[in-house]
């Protein structure tokens, strides 16, 4: 929260996420991170005389599936448009967008409680499980790579004209932490579409902000600054922190705030001023000439539709309710949709669906697993949990049986009868072993007759011990009491 | 209203042009003279134009890879390369 | 006679029969060359080695098989120059070949060399080239018009077969009609833009210029077709084209705009054109007088959209990745402003100017917008005309070729040369130029004839007629 509460700190996000497809957003080029320089251009992507460009389907259809996980209005009759500046990244000097027409407009982000930064899970703040509304999300093409050197820079082409969605949010976010988990419920809803990996830290989702504050209570907004060089998540949240203090500190000074764009250092922990522009960019919006304009009510926005998964926040709502699994377990499992679906197949065959969590997220998942080609088959869970529910084996067994699985994978009940672990649940024998215990254990049978009710645990241990483990611990627990009340 | 008059300057740097003064002065009164023409238009009334309706379909390009130019073909007219990078002098942010 | 002066189509069966072989047509118009371009200069580069080694390779039974073809120096073709007349383009070697081209080469196609033109295609007169100027054949103190001045004044001038040119605004149209060609601007869609350096995106079209309208059909039918990395083209299926060379105009419905014959044209191009007017009122059409109301905002509206669209289609030029870079920049900022005031030209440099200045905040709406609105009008009014016509008929060009150097210091005066042309590259529609007359001192004079939205069968067929019925297109400008 700020530093004091008279503030209020007014945010803003524009996200630009890369979508992934096979191919750029203009041209058949290989749309491919990391490949050798310059090695995945055209004439249209390298900006030659005479090129053309030709959107990308898949490309348009991923923004659109975006824009419907998000709530967003899909627009019918979406139109390009260029947007002219000069930069030596840019290979026409100016970069085919969307100005009045965008693909998507609306929409809005729930922010997830889990995804706060883990110290702050707990607070109001987390739990008020608000909702950021989007202004709209629109397609356009990502600029090339420049890197620099000390009296030149080189530029790589590869990057040029790869897919790009902007995302821009509303002014509807009030602190670093809010940020922090919109950022990360946006992309767990774009992984969940199979849209964008969105990693920040290989530039598959960069995020400019805008922040301002102004008094509580104050209907004008503060002057808005921008912030660029966000390279994480939780730089983000650094970046706002600072920031939103230093505003504070001007403001209780009687100091001016200036419209302009600041420049986050991460290795120093402060913004700085970027060498001040001219006036603000006429980038000369024009209809893109060369592309006709896009009817997403001619069957995109249905193939769209097929491809809409489910949502994070239905995902958890349906793993809490038909699973019985905590809200922390639920929010772990959306956010790794393979062990999800592993944990699905594990818990699908048995009643015992939180157990099967338990050892999963705890125990299996301490072993790094690949839940893709462990040979540790999800049913293996299933079973395990019901041996341990039904009574055939007892807990500290079972925990015996788990760690067999994770060397030796095969079937619990192979290696309960390979280990010899059959729990003895015949109150005959059982009732022997107690009677043995009874006659060894004078001292605690006198000290529980006397009303130390503790006392049982040492003539339950001497049975467990007798037993090698394999003895029914309830039921020893219900069998000793009956004869010591006799 | 009679035609803008356009700081040519201006212009001119949003498009990386530098115009000698001469070309300054010749484009001043040219281009004064081109847009006072344009400014027919103004009376042009303009009535009910039916939105041209954009065709169903769109030619949209499916998301299959199609071979680039080689490394060499590609950088074969660049002014300055080196290491497989195009090079411009150093940009400063 | 040289075979330099036969049709392509002439040539076909010659070469079918096998009176002929490829490489004497290429033969025979080197030597045309030589004899005549010092004068005329139409051409950038002429590739004698190459030509002639294709010639030998050539597959006579290809369409075009070894026909050879000149090329306006703004089509990227594989491996040679594509200068676009300009400085700027110095050093640019194509790594591709524009669609055009590839269809050329496939239907067998031979590479003769480049043609002239006017810097980026901006210009009525060829007066623009940073390469020297082009005269016209049939009189060297003339201009050849423009853009595709070199192209026109090489068929024209009979040192070529057959040229492709480009038009946005009757740059293929206007220097035809001064040169005594025929020159064909398609239907908008019809033939591919991909490899052709763009003006003005949503006007320029790729077309032929020959000697007859047979001709024009012959590439046409090579070169038109839905292209996949040309989003603007259309996906109709292909066509053959001219497929009733002896249809007659009996019934033709002929529209004659009244806003296409103004008080102040040249008085023997008005009557040149109205006597093939009625040349086809004799043979049975019916001319039907129409109006074209929003012809006089035609000008304007064009110079809006055109230079808006070229102020950003020609703002890659800045020496990064290609063509003449400006030594020793300090920065990136004098890398583009040097690189690009060096290497354009003033034309150019104005009409970029132009082009931004409609587009900078605060001017949009008035400019850009509004011509946009009134371009809509110009379609409508297209539209209406073609619900009680087949075609429309008017001149190419209010005057016959002017003197070089005439209207240098006056662009708009220039500007307005395009007034016929222009609408119908707004509008979208096809229109072909051909001869209809000559002027006392022997100035070619051009016919125009539009036809609806991809209704180039129409005018294709009735200006074959025309000219089948005439002798025009055999007259040869002076030696």
């Amino acid at each position: 929260m700020s530093s004091s509460s008279k503030w209020e700190s007014v945010i803003g996000l524009e996200v630009h996420v890369q979508v992934r497809t096979q191919t750029k957003m203009f041209c058949g080029c290989t749309n491919q991170y990391g490949d050798a320089q310059n090695t995945h251009l055209c004439p249209v992507c390298l900006g030659l005389p005479g090129s053309l460009p030709v959107p990308n389907e898949e490309a348009i259809r991923k923004t659109i599936l975006s824009g419907l996980m998000l709530g967003c209005k899909i627009t019918p009759v979406a139109r390009f448009d260029r947007k002219n500046y000069f930069y030596p990244d840019m290979p026409k000097n100016y970069q085919i967008s969307q100005y009045d027409d965008p693909l998507c407009a609306g929409g809005g982000v729930t922010l997830d409680p889990f995804l706060f930064p883990k110290e702050i899970q707990e607070t109001d703040e987390a739990k008020a499980g608000r909702s950021i509304r989007l202004v709209r999300i629109h397609l356009e093409e990502d600029v090339a790579k420049s890197f620099h050197f000390e009296d030149r820079s080189g530029i790589d082409f590869n990057r040029a004209g790869t897919p790009l969605m902007e995302i821009v949010s509303e002014a509807d976010l009030r602190t670093p932490g809010e940020a922090f988990s919109f950022l990360g419920s946006l992309r767990q809803i774009l992984l969940a579409g199979n849209v964008s990996d969105a990693d920040m830290e290989k530039g598959q989702m960069r995020c400019d902000v805008n922040v301002s504050v102004r008094p509580f209570g104050q209907k004008e907004y503060g002057t808005k600054v921008e912030l660029k060089n966000l390279n994480s998540i939780s730089g983000v949240r650094r970046a706002l922190t600072y920031e939103i203090a230093r505003q504070i500190a001007a403001c209780e000074k009687g100091e001016s705030i200036a419209h302009e764009t600041r420049r986050w250092d991460d290795e120093a922990g402060a913004t700085f001023t970027m060498r001040t522009k001219e006036k603000a960019h006429d980038y000369r919006y024009f209809p893109e000439p060369d592309l006709l304009p896009v009817r997403t009510d001619q069957g995109l926005l249905e193939s769209a539709r097929t491809l809409v998964p489910e949502l994070p926040s239905d995902l958890q709502s349906r793993l809490i309710r038909d699973f019985g699994v905590t809200p922390y377990q639920a929010s772990v499992l959306t956010a790794d949709r393979i062990l999800c679906g592993y944990y699905e197949k594990a818990a699908g065959g048995t009643k015992n669906k939180a157990l099967v969590a338990n050892w999963i997220l705890n125990d299996f998942l301490a072993t790094q697993p690949d839940p893709t080609t462990t040979p540790v088959r999800p049913e293996y869970f299933g079973e395990l949990a019901d041996l341990v529910a039904g009574g055939a084996i007892n807990s500290a067994q079972a925990k015996k049986v788990f760690t067999e699985l994770t060397t030796n994978p095969s079937s619990p009940k192979e290696i309960v009868k390979k280990l010899g672990l059959e729990q003895i649940s015949d109150s005959s024998a059982l009732s022997a072993y107690c009677d043995e215990a009874i006659a060894a254990n004078p001292r605690s049978v006198e000290d529980y007759k006397a009303g130390k009710m503790n006392a049982i645990n040492a003539l339950k241990g001497f049975v467990m011990k007798k037993s090698q483990g394999k003895a029914n611990p309830s039921q020893v627990d219900e069998i000793l009491r009956t004869k010591l009340s006799a | 209203m009679s035609a803008p008059q356009i700081n040519i300057s201006d212009v001119a740097s949003l498009a990386r042009l530098t115009l000698t003064r001469e070309e300054t002065e010749k484009f001043s009164s040219q281009l004064g003279q081109i847009l006072s023409h344009m400014d027919s238009l103004k009376q042009i009334e303009m009535g009910d134009v039916p939105e041209v309706t954009p065709p169903a379909q769109p030619n949209l390009r499916k998301d299959v890879p199609v071979p680039s130019l080689t490394l060499q073909a590609a950088l074969s007219n660049a002014p300055a390369q080196a290491n497989d990078l195009i090079l411009v002098p150093k940009i400063v942010e | 006679m040289s075979l330099a002066h036969e049709s392509i189509a002439s040539l076909r069966r010659r070469l079918a029969a096998k009176e002929i072989r490829c490489r004497d047509i290429v033969q025979d118009l080197l030597q045309q060359i030589d004899a005549r371009e010092k004068t005329i200069h139409a051409y950038t580069h002429v590739d004698r080695e190459a030509a002639l080694a294709a010639a030998e390779k050539a597959d006579p039974t290809l369409p075009l098989g070894g026909i050879p073809i000149a090329i306006k120096d703004n089509l990227n073709v594989l491996g040679d120059p594509c200068t676009c007349a300009s400085k700027i383009l110095d050093g640019y070697k194509a790594p591709y070949d524009a669609t055009a081209i590839a269809r050329l080469r496939q239907a067998g196609a031979i590479f003769l060399g480049r043609t002239n033109m006017d810097e980026f295609a901006m210009g009525s007169s060829t007066e623009n080239s940073a390469l020297g100027i082009t005269r016209n054949p049939w009189d060297s103190s003339r201009i050849p018009g423009g853009s595709s001045g070199g192209s026109a004044a090489a068929v024209g001038g009979r040192i070529a077969l057959a040229a492709l040119g480009s038009d946005t605004g009757g740059s293929i149209r206007q220097p035809a009609a001064l040169c005594g060609c025929v020159g064909l601007k398609p239907t908008y869609g019809r033939i591919s833009r991909y490899g052709l350096v763009a003006f003005a995106s949503s006007l320029d079209q790729i077309g032929p210029l020959t000697r007859t309208v047979e001709d024009s059909a012959i590439l046409l039918s090579a070169l038109a077709g839905h292209d996949p990395h040309d989003n603007t083209t259309d996906l109709r299926k292909p066509e053959s084209f001219l497929t009733k060379p002896d249809a007659s105009v009996k019934g033709l419905r002929v529209g004659i705009p009244k806003e296409y014959f103004i008080p102040g044209m040249d008085a023997e191009t008005e009557a040149a054109v109205r006597q093939s007017a009625e040349w086809f009122k004799k043979n049975g059409a019916t001319l039907v007088d129409i109006s074209l109301p929003h012809t006089p905002s035609a000008i304007a509206v064009y110079y809006i959209l055109a230079t808006a669209e070229a102020s950003a289609n020609l703002a890659r030029f800045d020496g990064v990745r290609y063509g003449r870079r400006a030594a020793d920049p300090r920065d990136v900022l004098d890398l583009y402003h040097r690189t690009r005031s060096e290497g354009f030209g003033p034309e150019v440099k104005r009409r970029i100017i132009l082009g931004t200045f409609v587009l900078s905040a605060g001017y949009t709406d008035a400019y850009y917008r509004k011509a946009q609105k009134v371009r809509g009008l110009i379609r409508q009014d297209f539209g209406k005309a073609f619900a009680s016509c087949d075609l429309l008929l008017t001149p190419t060009s209010p005057e016959p070729a002017f003197k070089l150097g005439e209207r240098t210091q006056d662009p708009l005066k220039m500007y307005l040369a395009d007034v016929f042309t222009i609408s119908v590259n707004l509008a979208g529609n096809p229109a072909i130029s051909l001869p209809c007359g000559f002027t006392k001192s022997n100035l070619p004079i051009g016919l125009q004839l539009i036809g609806p939205r991809f209704g180039e069968e129409k005018i294709l067929q009735a200006g074959h007629s025309y000219e089948q019925a005439h002798d025009w297109h055999k007259r040869l400008p002076p030696t």
